[in-house]
């Protein structure tokens, strides 16, 4: 909980105020943490991509969006994140948990992660890696920095990081 | 009554209101008709003019439009289900349902076959569900703008068919920046 609970405080710090997940099992905690949370707008959603439309239009009304997801949800949103997002020049924050990292126990998981960071430099998306506890006061300086270049940025937050976190 | 006939009828009601409307042909037309700052217009991302204008609505006490068409409606389905649990009040959908994909050359969608989206629509939550004609559009979107405690998912049947428009000149910035002036977060413009 201590390592989820850092990582939502650090998004809120850096402007964050609009939250969307499509749930992980790593991202439970945080999921627990926002639910219970008054000061920001927090929804499940059922897909990715129409994530990236609601962060579009939250956006659009002043928010700091955030969409958390899995890896995967990336591969599901190519196309929205760039005629959308990047097209309009819209910072959003992804908080991704990256499934298929070392410590992950589903071999399946590895080939999305295996492609994942291609993706993500292929879409010129900044990425920030948090593998340690250490690496967590970043996230506010990289959610900063989605306004600053009027762009998507990326959080990859990996198993290791996550798996202890109960 | 087609799209562009249609979207000419709703320019009184909607003038005023914060727009965001489907990529293709219904901004093309919208923007032929009488473009305004308020109105937003996709030139990308088919399917997410509803979730758009759900976030848009999330985030600020005006009323939102969102309009869609029946083939990026069946594309981004899942949204309907979002809608109808969490959409507030100052959201409208409108649906304009020809039965085809109009900017893409007027192939059938499964809205003239099986397919009912007023169905989806309820089945995924949403309560206030109004199916009607072209006609009736305009006197339903007024109901729905004016109610402040209900959102509201309305399906425009029409004919299909289009008429020759132009890409819009506008680039990707200028529209959001227009637009989010027109909100009330621009101040340079």
């Amino acid at each position: 909980m201590k390592i989820s609970q850092k990582i939502i405080s650090k998004l809120k710090d850096g402007g964050v105020d609009f939250f969307l997940s499509v749930p992980c099992k790593l991202l439970a905690n945080m999921i627990t943490i926002l639910e219970a949370d008054k000061e920001v707008f927090y929804s499940a959603i059922p897909r990715e991509e129409e994530g990236m439309g609601i962060c579009a239009g939250a956006y659009l009304g002043n928010k700091l969006p955030c969409i958390m997801m899995q890896n995967t949800g990336i591969g599901n949103s190519v196309n929205s994140i760039v005629s959308l997002l990047q097209l309009y020049q819209m910072p959003i924050v992804f908080l991704i948990s990256y499934r298929g990292t070392p410590g992950e126990p589903v071999g399946a998981q590895g080939a999305m992660a295996s492609v994942t960071e291609e993706i993500l430099n292929t879409l010129r998306i900044p990425i920030l890696h948090c593998n340690k506890e250490s690496d967590i006061h970043k996230i506010e300086t990289q959610s900063k920095h989605a306004k600053v270049i009027e762009g998507p940025v990326a959080i990859l937050c990996n198993f290791d990081l996550m798996k202890d976190d109960q | 009554m087609n799209r562009f006939e249609l979207l000419k009828l709703l320019q009184k009601t909607i003038q005023e209101e914060l727009v965001i409307c489907n990529i293709g042909l219904p901004s093309q037309e919208l923007y032929q008709i009488n473009d305004q700052p308020n109105y937003f217009y996709m030139l990308g991302s088919m399917g997410l003019s509803s979730s758009i204008g759900l976030g848009l609505a999330l985030s600020i006490n005006k009323n939102v439009i969102s309009i869609d068409g029946d083939g990026s409606v069946l594309m981004n389905m899942n949204t309907l289900a979002t809608i109808g649990n969490r959409a507030p009040s100052n959201y409208t959908l409108l649906i304009i349902d020809n039965a085809s994909y109009g900017s893409t050359g007027d192939q059938k969608t499964f809205t003239g076959e099986r397919t009912s989206l007023k169905d989806v629509a309820k089945g995924s939550g949403c309560q206030n569900v109004i199916q009607c004609s072209g006609e009736e559009t305009s006197e339903n979107l007024q109901k729905a703008l004016s109610d402040k405690n209900n959102s509201y998912v309305i399906i425009s049947k029409i004919k299909s068919g289009n008429v020759p428009v132009k890409p819009i000149p506008l680039n990707p910035v200028t529209i959001r920046d227009r637009f989010r002036k027109k909100i009330g977060l621009v101040s340079y413009l």
